[in-house]
């Protein structure tokens, strides 16, 4: 075998077709692509699942074409700041586009997955009927949907399995839409409707449960009471994932020891969400199911700390604990004692701009990264943080993935030293290796993201918020962090120099979102002649049109700058100018 | 003979054997319980009788050659005794897939070809283990095949995941340019293309390329050869700036500075002789702010940079960017590993990341 032949002759395109089938990550399938002319030939019919991580990144039809074969898609639309409404309401990230040429070149289409995008009845009505074999359908942070696209699925979608509508708004239109699933329907494994707030009828939901044998997640909206999901429950003893509707009612010993009973039948429930407004009362019904739970979502339960221990610390083998700050220091102490397989910490604040306070502060992120050695995941909202509690937690903790501290008042600096949290959160970056994904707060000069940029070489997205002195800070982090690939800044005194110096980065990330910086239209103009690969979108909704004719020093509210090969985007609304690069 | 007799003699004499035969006309005999595990060649044997005899043969696909077929009979003749734990199986497999890579290929082929779905699985996974997080080049070496896409693939992976680009294009044309000005302008100490990347500034390419003798200023030299020299000049503020215009984006805030023409021989700085390193983080020497200086060259480099855009670079920066087009030379794009990866219209795959 000649060597400069290549080995690729060796064996039909189909085994390394069986090859490529083995390689589970994006990023291999994606390397396998570029090798050689054969191997990217094979790849690219083989390939069977594509994650979009900007829908503005690519044409649609671009995408199908060089991917005819696809069954699971994932696409992204708005940037994550528009979680905290930073984004324009009408900035785009429609589905439409998408789903239309899907519609054409992936008829066969399996899984859909929308996170922030805007999709309409219309558009779920288009899915309904184009794509007959769609099994997962899953809307996470979308709107426009109500009620009546959701009858439109159920009426049409005869291989649905999975129907997650996860945080995505759902608006009233069709009373009844549950009722559209056919008698005969009986495939899903998965319905997850906690976010729709009208009422469902709930007998049919109950016959609906009954006949699909194989349902696994339920996750119910906050309508469905007490009484009922004991119905619900004895009909889907198989369940592995729960969401409860209201967990609250007025104190019956009956129906107590009914949802006890129910929940002592579901041996293999192993996720539990919902609680809301939790009843101190009824908690212990829940008893039955703790020591098999791994992932236990209480950040609905507005209970009291006490409560909350009796339950968590009956919780032995929980690897995921979201719950509020009304669990306190206490709390998060018995969760260090009891919950040794603990991943992934997130506490919410129950109220962040209430005076009153919590007895929640640095020592139970502390106390909680000390008891817990597989702690890979925190996002921690508090009120008070110092740089050695930072430490403690790095040197605890360095196995962490993620961390993410939300200090809620900004620029709080370290309580009992009144200095920067710099050091902290260098030694958090320098202590855990693999760190990919960091928001900062507190009070922070340009020397932390100096450690930054010098040692997060995993990290891919960084938040940052009112932090910083100069564009050095800026500058610091485009200059490092090698793996970076989203950005998110707000309310930091960044501006045009550190942004042109590091064009070029940019290009190397999928996604750049500055607000309230120190940007000027004239460091936008010169990036987006120099970048023909980024779309430099600039926002402003307190003026709409005339951008063209601003000065160059006229200031830049909003910027989101992001890499494509689809040009400037044809849909933008009139607060949003993709800034050209042709002069004038 | 007595059956008790009969019973004694040795099972191996009642063995059957079925005889197979390579493209290269070899023929082994093999026990026919250990060839049967082998779905084809039962099949020939049970459909066509093939087999029972060395003149009758089955005849194998050209893919298996006498080395392979040992090694495939090796693990028939282990996997087709019943008795043996799935623990005991698994074993011999992650020991059986120890082999050198042409070996394993050659070996997944003829399982394929033989159809023998357990061994393709086996060896299949022990392929994609090889290709896991490699980068295309690393996978071309591994597995001797041809770079055949374009001609950027043979860019040299590069450390720096800031680099930009362009820079690595132009360069390339620019060594191409050189050589023939070398002829003309006798250019000795203009340096050959380093396996390091050079950060030039596009401006300054462009100037000497134009003959521009007069650059934009006439700036101190960067001598960006080693980093000895380095400490010894003072840090005046036009040598920090002429260094930090060589870092990742020259593009954009670089200016003409160093005289190709002249004594002084540019060199590729390295991303440590820029702007960082004069912060290093040291205990109690923490550098709050921007030496003063900087801030205003850099200033200044914004507003001379806007000023050459509006001058005739961009016409020749199109030049430059259409005669790398027609080598369909596009803009590359560094993975997390960085390491290269190439983009062009049609490789969304990286894009959609």
């Amino acid at each position: 075998m000649a060597a400069g032949a290549g080995w690729a002759s060796m064996f039909p395109d189909e085994v390394w077709e069986h090859v490529f089938s083995f390689l589970a990550a994006d990023g291999d399938r994606n390397a396998v692509s570029i090798v050689c002319r054969g191997w990217y030939s094979i790849e690219r019919r083989s390939r069977r699942r594509i994650f979009v991580g900007n829908c503005y990144a690519v044409a649609p039809a671009a995408a199908i074409h060089r991917f005819p074969n696809v069954r699971v898609v994932s696409i992204k639309g708005k940037p994550h700041f528009a979680d905290f409404n930073l984004v324009p309401s009408d900035w785009g990230g429609r589905a439409d586009a998408w789903v239309t040429a899907m519609a054409e070149g992936w008829p066969h289409l399996e899984e859909l997955s929308l996170k922030r995008m805007v999709v309409t009845d219309d558009c779920l009505e288009f899915i309904a009927r184009s794509f007959k074999n769609i099994r997962v359908l899953a809307l996470s942070f979308c709107e426009g949907v109500s009620t009546a696209g959701l009858a439109a699925i159920a009426a049409n979608c005869r291989n649905l399995r999975e129907l997650d509508l996860r945080e995505t708004g759902v608006e009233e239109n069709c009373v009844h839409w549950l009722s559209h699933f056919p008698e005969s329907f009986t495939s899903l494994v998965n319905l997850s409707i906690a976010s729709i707030e009208e009422d469902v009828n709930i007998s049919v939901l109950e016959h609906l449960v009954s006949r699909c044998t194989n349902l696994m997640t339920l996750k119910l909206n906050y309508a469905v009471p007490l009484d009922r999901l004991v119905n619900l429950l004895r009909r889907a003893p198989q369940l592995a994932s729960l969401g409860t509707g209201k967990f609250t009612a007025e104190y019956r010993p009956e129906l107590f020891s009914k949802l006890e009973s129910a929940f002592a039948i579901c041996k293999s429930m192993k996720s539990l969400s919902g609680i809301c407004e939790a009843v101190p009362e009824y908690l212990p019904a829940i008893y039955p199911v703790c020591d098999g739970l791994t992932s236990l979502n209480l950040s609905y339960a507005l209970v009291d700390g006490p409560a909350l221990i009796k339950l968590v610390s009956r919780c032995k083998n929980v690897q995921r604990l979201w719950v509020m700050d009304v669990i306190e220091d206490d709390g998060l102490a018995a969760v260090a004692s009891s919950c040794k397989l603990l991943q992934e910490l997130r506490v919410f604040p129950c109220d962040p701009y209430g005076a009153d306070p919590v007895s929640l502060t640095e020592h139970g992120l502390v106390t909680v990264s000390a008891g817990c050695p597989m702690l890979q995941s925190v996002l921690y909202f508090c009120r008070q943080m110092t740089n050695a509690a930072l430490i403690a937690v790095a040197r605890n903790s360095p196995n962490l993935t993620c961390f993410r501290l939300c200090i809620i008042e900004p620029r709080t600096p370290d309580y009992v030293t009144l200095e920067p949290l710099d050091a902290g959160f260098s030694a958090i970056v320098e202590s855990c290796k693999d760190l990919r994904r960091l928001s900062v707060s507190g009070l922070l000069t340009d020397n932390v993201f100096r450690s930054i940029g010098a040692a997060a070489n995993h990290l891919e997205m960084l938040s940052v918020a009112f932090a910083g002195d100069s564009d050095a800070g800026l500058h610091y982090i485009l200059s490092g962090c090698k793996s970076l690939r989203k950005l998110e800044i707000r309310d930091c005194p960044f501006g045009d120099k550190a942004l042109l110096a590091n064009a070029a980065k940019l290009e190397t990330m999928r996604s750049l979102w500055m607000s309230s910086c120190s940007v000027s239209l004239g460091a936008c103009r010169l990036l987006a002649r120099k970048m023909p690969w980024l779309n430099v979108e600039v926002m402003d909704e307190r003026r709409g049109g005339s951008w063209a004719s601003q000065p160059d020093d006229c200031p830049v509210e909003k910027l989101y700058v992001y890499r494509t090969v689809a040009g400037p985007r044809s849909d933008t609304p009139p607060c949003v100018w993709t800034v050209q690069g042709a002069i004038g | 003979m007595s059956e008790s007799e009969m019973a004694i003699i040795k099972p191996e004499a009642m063995k059957s054997y079925v005889w197979l035969q390579c493209t290269d006309g070899s023929i082994q005999q093999v026990e026919e319980e250990v060839a049967m595990f082998c779905p084809m060649i039962c099949r020939e044997i049970l459909q066509t009788g093939m087999g029972s005899s060395k003149n009758y043969a089955i005849s194998l696909p050209e893919r298996v050659n006498p080395p392979i077929l040992s090694l495939i009979l090796d693990y028939c003749r282990f996997h087709q005794v019943p008795g043996r734990s799935n623990k005991e199986r698994k074993t011999f497999d992650e020991k059986f897939i120890r082999i050198d890579t042409k070996r394993l290929c050659e070996l997944t082929s003829a399982a394929d070809s033989l159809q023998l779905k357990p061994l393709v699985d086996l060896t299949s996974r022990a392929l994609a283990r090889m290709i896991e997080g490699k980068t295309p080049e690393e996978i071309r070496e591994t597995f001797h095949l041809p770079d055949d896409l374009t001609e950027e693939e043979k860019l040299e992976p590069l450390k720096n995941t800031n680099d930009d680009l362009r820079i690595r294009l132009l360069n390339r044309l620019y060594a191409k340019k050189r050589k023939e000005l070398k002829e003309r302008q006798k250019q000795k100490d203009v340096e050959v293309e380093e396996p390091q990347k050079d950060e030039r500034s596009v401006d300054e390419i462009l100037s000497f390329i134009n003959g521009d003798g007069d650059s934009k200023s006439a700036k101190a030299a960067k001598n960006k050869k080693k980093n000895r020299r380095k400490k010894d000049q003072p840090k005046d503020p036009s040598r920090i700036e002429s260094e930090k215009s060589h870092k990742k984006d020259a593009l954009t805030l670089s200016m003409g500075r160093s005289e190709p023409g002249g004594s002084n021989s540019p060199s590729p700085s390295r991303a440590e002789d820029a702007f960082p390193t004069r912060v290093d983080f040291e205990d109690g020497d923490i550098d709050d702010e921007l030496d003063p200086a900087m801030k205003e060259e850099l200033d200044r480099e914004v507003e001379d940079f806007a000023r050459r855009l509006n001058s005739d670079w961009p016409e020749r920066m199109q030049e430059i960017l259409s005669l790398s087009q027609e080598r369909r030379a596009v803009p590359n794009l560094m993975n997390g590993n960085g390491s290269l990866q190439r983009y062009t219209e049609f490789d969304i795959c990286h894009l959609v990341e």
